[in-house]
């Protein structure tokens, strides 16, 4: 069977900056992956190369055997990608019910005429929709606070809110960027259990941004390495940890020569 | 306390509007109130327009009133060859009249919509105020192909239909249902999705293009048959009462009612012609030459508005008359994870 998700060659230059250049990344069907390295190593520009937000330079991403190059973020997000953000992106003056049904609309929506005239699927989908969405919230502890605004919740709590929107637009493969930022300690360990779950109850393959070393380490299965664009090592998280090329993106060249076996 | 129904209230609504109706005819209000109630209906459907293109998509347009100029204009040469003869407009001409007027402003809004739409914010404000611009001055000069029109000397002759009043606020109920309906429903949580952050609804699947189009034109429909009514109101049309500037009036309708908010368009619309008209009432006889100090007023109450209530009268809140019963809760439970530690 075809992988899921398979980049070759991915560019990307920003005038005479090569903030990507020949990227590759291959994610088979239920696979949770970690994508790491130091700021500004590329890693959530890759994503938004993913997800169309930025136009490729060079090389082609495949989604379920498919070259998804040029379509639109909205088109992407229809065939199976959907992703949180690194700076939170709630819709803030939206209550979270209406957050997460928002993203239910690219797959379970009606037409405007329906809306307008209350007519054809209008009820039937629209019940359907919210069900769905409580549900969903009610798997992320946040049920009790569907009718409350979105900015209003404390920030680990959207953060839990924009992944369940994600989850809301009925993804294959699920992009997280940087879901432990700003969590405290038992936030992070929740947080590690319910990737765990939502990848086995929604069946789906994950691929993560993350820096810190406990998350991705703790439950990546196999971790991407990114420096200046380009990737520097892949393996399993153990492999990783211990490669000197890795400690010196990270650490500084005097760092990876003391640690060196 | 059960919540009174929504078809309840309309009909209510209907029947206070004919009540009113029958008041006009028997004579108790003078002709001018009449008028003054009938431009109240007209502006709000008007700034119900604005408020799904600017309170519910977040696009800034400032050529609202050019589109109701366009609705108006096109409804009068209507009107003026066809159900007319009896010196009032027939119902179904009028009808037709205010369908065409709404439709004709809706094509134009989509085909002006398609590469201006693109823009962001400040810049679609921009690009919205020079088509004003441009409508305003092939208003002035449209006599060279429709004579009937006589260009910046302005349109007479157009006749009224009878009951223009209840015209009017039929069609203002008609338009505050669309609105509702819309606001409640998938496509129009859409709409607010773009409003709050056009990227991030992107990301989740919402046609961007699309629905900004969409309520641009069908904001643009409601400017349309409100200048219809407007035309068949007032009957005398003058390309200057289309001009960028009178787009400031929707404009600050919606702002002051709350964006985003109908209950809050409707509140505000009535109460800005209230106070305009209120005032040149009030500033008659020995005060009528402090006429003008009328726009030194409004624009006072609207800086005090701003700086005491910046988000408006309701902020993004609606009469709860207006909102929807959300559907029964159902217990759900099955399988969550447990907030620290194992899941079940």
């Amino acid at each position: 069977m075809a992988p899921i998700l398979e980049i070759k060659g991915l560019s990307k230059q920003f005038g005479g900056l090569r903030a990507v250049s020949d990227f590759d990344l291959t994610l088979e069907e239920g696979d949770l992956a970690g994508l790491i390295g130091p700021n500004g190593a590329g890693k959530t520009t890759v994503f938004n190369l993913i997800t169309g937000v930025y136009r490729v330079s060079g090389g082609d991403i495949r989604f379920q055997g498919q070259s998804i190059l040029g379509y639109e973020p909205h088109e992407i997000t229809r065939r199976g990608i959907a992703r949180t953000f690194q700076n939170i992106r709630p819709f803030p003056t939206l209550t979270v019910l209406d957050n997460v049904r928002i993203a239910c609309h690219v797959h379970d929506g009606y037409s405007t005429f329906e809306a307008i005239t209350r007519s054809g699927q209008f009820s039937r989908r629209e019940r359907e929709m919210t069900e769905r969405a409580r549900e969903l919230l009610d798997v992320f502890h946040l049920l009790g606070r569907q009718y409350e605004v979105a900015k209003n919740l404390p920030y680990g709590e959207q953060r839990r809110m924009e992944i369940c929107r994600a989850l809301a637009a009925r993804p294959k493969l699920l992009l997280l960027d940087e879901p432990a930022a700003g969590m405290n300690p038992s936030e992070v360990g929740a947080l590690m259990d319910l990737i765990h779950f939502v990848r086995e109850r929604f069946k789906l393959t994950i691929l993560l941004i993350e820096h810190q070393m406990r998350v991705v380490m703790g439950i990546c299965e196999h971790i991407t390495v990114m420096d200046f664009g380009q990737v520097i090592a892949r393996g399993k998280p153990q492999e990783i940890q211990n490669n000197p090329q890795v400690i010196e993106a990270y650490l500084g060249r005097g760092a990876a020569a003391r640690t060196a076996p | 306390m059960k919540k009174l129904p929504l078809w309840a209230l309309f009909a209510i609504a209907l029947a206070v509007g004919v009540l009113i109706q029958v008041v006009i005819q028997l004579g108790f209000v003078n002709a001018y109130l009449a008028l003054v109630l009938s431009y109240m209906c007209i502006m709000i459907l008007s700034s119900l327009g604005l408020s799904i293109i600017y309170g519910f998509t977040g696009q800034f347009s400032l050529g609202h009133a050019a589109f109701m100029g366009l609705g108006a204009y096109c409804a009068a040469i209507l009107t003026h060859y066809v159900g007319s003869e009896s010196g009032t407009v027939a119902p179904w001409a009028f009808f037709l009249a205010l369908v065409a007027g709404g439709a004709f402003a809706a094509v134009v809004g989509y085909l002006i919509g398609l590469p201006i739409l693109r823009l962001r914010s400040d810049y679609l404000g921009i690009a919205t105020l020079g088509f004003g611009i441009i409508v305003r001055v092939v208003l002035e000069n449209s006599d060279k192909v429709i004579p009937i029109t006589s260009g910046a000397r302005g349109m007479t002759g157009i006749r009224s239909p009878d009951f223009i009043f209840l015209w009017a606020f039929v069609t203002l109920l008609l338009g505050i249902l669309v609105a509702r309906n819309l606001r409640f429903s998938s496509p129009g949580r859409a709409c607010l999705s773009i409003r709050e952050d056009e990227t991030a609804a992107n990301l989740m699947g919402i046609d961007v293009t699309r629905y900004k189009t969409i309520a641009f034109v069908l904001g643009c429909a409601y400017a349309g048959v409100a200048g219809a009514l407007y035309a068949h109101t007032y009957v005398f049309l003058h390309p200057m009462s289309f001009d960028f500037i009178k787009s400031f009036d929707p404009l600050l309708i919606v702002v002051l009612g709350g964006l985003g908010s109908l209950s809050g368009t409707i509140v505000a619309g009535a109460g800005w012609v209230a106070i305009l008209e209120g005032l040149r009432m009030l500033l008659s006889g020995d005060l009528a030459q402090y006429l003008e100090w009328r726009y030194v007023i409004y624009p006072v109450v609207l800086i005090i508005m701003m700086i005491l209530r910046p988000q408006g009268i309701f902020g993004t809140h609606e009469f709860r008359i207006l909102e929807p019963e959300e559907a029964e809760e159902k217990p759900v439970s099955a399988g969550r994870v447990e907030a620290n530690g194992a899941h079940t």
